[in-house]
């Protein structure tokens, strides 16, 4: 397998956060995390991108074991919730801050910038300052900008949960798009049952820190492995696209 | 009022008055403006009105005096100023990096050394300085066997910098805590060694704070006389002169103009200042947040290593200075043997408790009642934007630009004569330390003040809450921890500070900081530095225990 | 003795007198006045006194020199039933503070200090006249003719050296004015701005008094001052401390104590002592002015109150300023304290330090 998670461990003084988790992702699939909150989804994240150390357990990509890279060196970017965009620089600058780290010449890294600029769509927004855009745009930028370094492995923390509703609609099909497009290997963290059934190749239930269930969305929602997964995913219906993948997921019912 | 109304507060027991509600709205900035006005404008303009006293009549002669005298001591000023600054924020910035990335015991002990620096009355450090770097200096002297001479201006420059830099230090830690840690993260994440974060990210984040420490550090050495008085030899400042005229011609006319003289760099230093505050916006409205800075000095190249070293650097000059202070209080010496003795100790316990415990209870006035104004004062003029904001906040701002001895003696101008004769009483002495800390406090209430949501306040209004309401609900609760900072500041201060109040102090309100000062001045340094430590220790109980209050108050409120 | 007995007597009368007036603060006075009528009894002469002594009451405010006076003041207290409170604070300051309460001065009593501010004072009319019959006994040149001022003690000039420095250096010590000039000293002479000490103005007007060309010496001393201290006791500090092995400084029974824990010598110029009394003036308008005004002359009036005060003060200049004090004999001889004109302390001040400021700042821009 592409990734692979091999029993993770993490502990926060006494409290245990990840217990014991396994996790296995081809290359070129999207995962979603999914879970309630501080159920140990963004923990998991943090250890594959770098910026928590496991306390037990190992990480490999690509077959190779990362898990005492730091985060500068792993071959994983993140998109992190706020975006940690950089507010004193230009969306250009922001985008092409990692290709500065990589040996490249100045036409190299500007046109690499623009090239992911243009894939987001915002090429015509290159010299903006980031004040100047709107939250969707930010979020593109912050997309571009972890792209742009062209890593094995992209992670994206809950990065929709400040826009509105129409928007983050928008945007879940641009990721996915995007993500088809590159064929890019992702792992997206969220609570929200309706974004991870949309967007997920395959779906992590997490719960309480350990892996409740890992399956396909439609095996997720047809087969609940626990009653609880069943009552978190709290969907009643979905639409399906031509290729058998979800378009749409109706609630009838809050979840529970 | 809401007590009759078992329905809760709020409802028809407030509404019953709206009139005199508005009333009271009206009333509490009338007090706040009529204050500021009576408290900073009218000694000020004394001050002027002094200044332009001939012979004959009114006159500017005397700047024409001024200006030709004391160019120089103006240039000496700018100059050290700009000096102290720069070296200041290096310090500052540097310190705050080392406390921010610290951990475990290393940030306890720095933010230790911090508030104990901030706490610290005058004169014993710059005793301490001679005592470690003077000519014949432990450090400088009898360790390195350098001739070097600390009465000149980079003793000034030096000994201003390192004294300047907590307040400054714990804005920019302020500042770090708040900052986005996704950015950090953002940018290690793409590949970003420590190094490139520190230049790319941290550093240019923290620029409007380092600028704002530059500019309060610029106008705060213009002010300073205690300094170059101390410690500057032939070296004079306009503030030193001005300390000059009054101890040692008196001469009040002089004294006003060089003081108006010395407003000028000052003022145009405040300007820049809004200006660049303006363009970059306030301080970060985000919440501080727990994690600490990851960041390896250590790995962060040529600037990280600057940082480790001028930080430690600071931590050791600042932690020596107080191990000679304490020593100080224990050590005899016989013609230059040196033993331990609690003979100063004993000569300490005897004094007069009596101007300790006065100077407790002034400074506990002056805290409350400053920190209350501060905080009706910053949320009329930033929350309100009344009439006339921009001028009363930038009135609000004179005193810091001021030497205190000046601000002292616009007090007896201003207030001795009836109806307005307040000279002698206690009065004078607390709306001095009140005023003369009141733009540090009103900054402070300020940046708090941003944080709160401004919606939290359309809640109270469109619920049906008036003004006096959205005060008592959303604003006091939401600057709580404005509070807890301005009351430190102000406690502190109003124990340490002397050069304001030492016109106005009579003989029936004598306060330990003087006490402090004759014992320097007739060279008792042993009790001198027992003194000092022992107002330092008190203030910090203080201060301690208002923080345990208030936090006691805060878990139980959250839980 | 006689003196101290009429002036008791005196005071019960008053208390008396000011208990019947105002029941106000009885309680504390009359157990006073218990005190010291029965102490007095059979004392019975019908002095002037009685008439003369004005009623005592509340609290007298004292600016001082130091704290070093409390039992003098104590003594006050006990005698008259007068609360006194003190603060410390130099002489300039108490000017400086005077000029800008514009006439509603909050102290009493300005007690100590160079006497060249008390000559100031007068001039802006800020001084109370106190007028007494012992003031008689005083000697002319040490108290106002009007009575504005008068003089408490002497304060004298010398140098004090720091010997391990002196001989690490490799310096002869100064004897007179003169060997100050030799450029060995260069740099380790330290004296106080004189606009600030009344002691090194007296220096400098002493000098510019007896010396032919007075300027031209502080030209060429001003080659040796490493800088002029803008504290008072700095130069005296700062030697002890060895930062600098001359200081021009006040000599009296504090320095004196000195020489067993520090290893310094005390020189008494042989080419003459400057010299500068220590004023004493009541404030005018101020709240208690009688009391004030009793106060020096009940000090004046009793050698007992004066031996005390030249005890507190480690002076005994008071001799030379009321010749008929017994108990005080002048530990230094009299002689060599410098010809000096009192009359020009205050007429010349504004000049000289004038001149001094110049020839203090022309070292400062070569520097």
């Amino acid at each position: 397998m592409y990734l692979e998670l091999e029993h993770l461990d993490k502990r926060f003084g006494e409290k245990r956060v990840v217990r014991d988790l396994s996790l296995e992702l081809a290359q070129g699939e999207l995962l979603c995390i999914l879970g309630a909150s501080g159920c140990g989804k963004t923990t998991t994240l943090n250890m594959i991108g770098g910026f928590l150390t496991p306390d037990g357990g190992r990480i490999l990509l690509d077959g190779q074991d990362i898990t005492p890279i730091p985060p500068e060196q792993r071959p994983v970017t993140t998109v992190f919730q706020s975006y940690g965009l950089f507010p004193h620089m230009t969306v250009l600058e922001n985008v092409t801050y990692g290709l500065k780290f990589r040996r490249l010449t100045g036409q190299q890294i500007r046109e690499r910038g623009m090239s992911y600029l243009e894939l987001v769509g915002l090429a015509d927004r290159a010299q903006s300052r980031i004040q100047a855009l709107s939250g969707g745009q930010q979020q593109r930028v912050a997309l571009a900008r972890s792209l742009a370094v062209e890593p094995k492995l992209c992670l994206l923390d809950e990065p929709f949960s400040n826009l509105d509703a129409a928007l983050r609609t928008k945007m879940r099909h641009e990721l996915k798009r995007l993500q088809r497009e590159l064929g890019i290997t992702m792992v997206f963290v969220t609570h929200d049952q309706e974004e991870a059934l949309i967007l997920a190749d395959r779906i992590a239930v997490m719960e309480e820190g350990a892996l409740a269930q890992l399956n396909t969305p439609e095996e997720l929602y047809r087969r609940p492995a626990t009653p609880s997964v069943a009552r978190f995913l709290g969907v009643d219906e979905l639409e399906w696209r031509q290729d058998g993948t979800v378009w749409k997921a109706i609630r009838t019912r809050g979840p529970i | 009022m809401s007590k009759n109304n078992p329905v809760g507060k709020g409802a028809s027991g407030d509404a019953l008055f709206p009139a005199v509600r508005r009333l009271a709205d009206r009333l509490i900035l009338l007090l706040l403006l009529g204050g500021i006005c009576l408290f900073i404008l009218y000694p000020m303009l004394c001050i002027l009105w002094r200044s332009l006293q001939g012979e004959g009549g009114l006159t500017g002669d005397m700047y024409g005096v001024v200006w030709e005298q004391y160019g120089r001591s103006l240039r000496n000023s700018v100059f050290t100023a700009t000096c102290t600054s720069l070296l200041c924020t290096l310090f500052s910035t540097a310190t705050a990096l080392l406390i921010s990335t610290g951990r475990g015991w290393r940030r306890a002990l720095g933010m230790g050394l911090l508030l104990i620096t901030m706490v610290s009355p005058p004169f014993v450090s710059a005793l301490a300085y001679i005592q470690l770097y003077g000519r014949r200096g432990w450090i400088t002297y009898r360790l390195l066997g350098l001739s070097w001479n600390p009465y000149n201006c980079w003793g000034v420059i030096w000994m201003q910098s390192l004294s300047f830099v907590p307040v400054n230090a714990l804005f920019l830690i302020g500042m770090l805590s708040r900052m986005d840690r996704d950015s950090l993260m953002s940018a290690r994440d793409l590949g970003a060694a420590p190094r490139d974060i520190l230049r790319d990210v941290v550093l240019p984040l923290l620029r409007p704070g380092i600028l704002v420490c530059v500019l309060l550090s610029f106008v705060r050495s213009i002010a300073d006389f205690g300094t170059p008085v101390t410690i500057g030899g032939r070296f004079t400042t306009i503030a030193s002169d001005i300390y000059l005229q009054l101890t040692g011609y008196s001469n009040l006319e002089k004294a006003s103009a060089m003081n108006m003289f010395l407003l000028v760099p000052s003022v145009a230093a405040f300007f820049l200042y809004r200006w660049l505050m303006g363009k970059t916006g306030p301080v970060s409205g985000e919440r501080a947040q727990q994690q600490r800075l990851q960041l390896s000095l250590s790995r962060c190249g040529a600037a990280g290593w600057l940082a480790l070293v001028t930080g430690g650097l600071f931590f050791g000059m600042i932690g020596l200075q107080y191990v000679c202070i304490v020593a100080t209080g224990f050590i005899q010496r016989t013609r230059g043997a040196l033993s331990f003795t609690t003979q100063y100790l004993e000569e300490l316990l005897e004094y007069n408790s009596e101007t300790m415990v006065r100077s407790v209870i002034y400074a506990l006035i002056v805290a409350l009642v400053g920190t209350l104004f501060a905080m009706l004062f910053s949320y009329y003029i930033y929350r309100r934007r009344v009439r006339w904001n921009t001028f009363f906040d930038c009135l609000a701002t004179l005193p810091y630009m001021l030497p205190g001895t000046c601000f002292g003696i616009g007090y007896i101008l201003a207030f001795n004569h009836p109806p307005l004769k307040l000279t002698g009483t206690a009065i004078i002495v607390l709306a001095n330390m009140l005023f003369k800390q009141l733009p540090t406090t009103t900054k402070i209430c300020a940046a708090t003040l941003s944080q709160i949501p401004e919606a939290q306040e359309r809640a109270v209004r469109d619920l049906g809450g008036d003004q006096l309401n959205v005060m008592r609900d959303v604003i006091f609760p939401g600057l709580r921890p404005a509070f807890l900072s301005c009351f430190a500041y102000n406690f502190s201060s109003s124990m340490t500070t002397a050069g304001a109040v030492l016109f106005l102090i009579d003989p029936g309100h004598q306060l330990a900081v003087f006490k402090l000062f004759d014992a320097v001045y007739s060279g008792e340094y042993a009790l001198a530095s027992l003194m000092a430590t022992f107002i330092i220790v008190i203030v910090l109980l203080v201060e301690g225990g208002v923080y345990l209050a208030m936090g006691r108050k805060e878990r139980s409120h959250v839980s | 003795m006689k003196m101290k007995k009429l002036i008791s007597m005196a005071l019960a009368l008053v208390m008396v007198t000011s208990l019947a007036a105002c029941g106000g603060n009885g309680g504390e006075q009359s157990s006073q006045s218990g005190n010291v009528s029965t102490s007095q009894s059979g004392a019975g002469s019908t002095s002037q006194e009685e008439s003369q002594t004005p009623e005592l009451s509340g609290t007298m405010k004292v600016v001082a020199t130091g704290d070093m006076y409390g039992p003098l003041f104590d003594k006050f207290t006990e005698e008259t039933g007068v609360e006194v409170e003190v603060l410390s604070m130099s002489s300039g300051d108490v000017l400086s503070k005077l000029r800008a309460e514009g006439g509603t001065p909050s102290a009493d009593l300005w007690f100590g200090g160079g006497i060249d501010a008390f000559m100031g004072a007068k001039d802006d009319g800020l001084l109370e006249q106190v007028q007494f019959d012992a003031a008689a006994d005083l000697a002319d040149n040490y108290k106002d003719s009007e009575g504005y001022w008068y003089s408490k003690g002497i304060t004298i000039v010398g140098f004090l050296l720091n010997n391990p420095l002196m001989e690490e250096l490799g310096l002869e010590a100064p004897a007179t004015w003169d060997d100050l000039l030799d450029p060995s000293y260069q740099g380790e002479i330290i004296m106080s701005n004189p606009a600030i000490s009344g002691t090194n103005y007296a220096v400098v007007n002493a000098l510019l008094q007896t010396k032919e060309d007075g300027w031209g010496y502080f030209d060429g001393l001003n080659e040796n001052v490493a800088y002029y201290a803008r504290r008072g006791s700095d130069p005296l500090n700062k030697v002890i401390a060895d930062e600098f092995a001359i200081g021009i400084t006040y000599i009296d029974g504090t320095v004196e104590a000195l020489l067993p824990d520090y290893d310094v010598t005390i020189v008494y110029p042989e080419d003459g002592l400057p010299w500068v009394p220590e004023g004493v003036a009541v404030f005018k308008n101020a709240e208690n002015v009688e009391a004030a005004k009793y106060f020096v002359e009940w000090m004046f009036s009793d050698d007992e109150n004066l031996t005390l005060l030249a005890e507190l003060d480690q002076k005994t200049g008071v001799k030379i300023i009321k010749p008929s004090l017994e108990g005080v004999e002048v530990n230094y001889d009299t002689s060599i304290l410098m010809e000096e004109d009192l009359s020009l302390f205050g007429s010349q001040r504004e000049e000289i330090l004038a001149q001094f400021e110049t020839l203090m700042g022309d070292k400062a821009v070569n520097e």
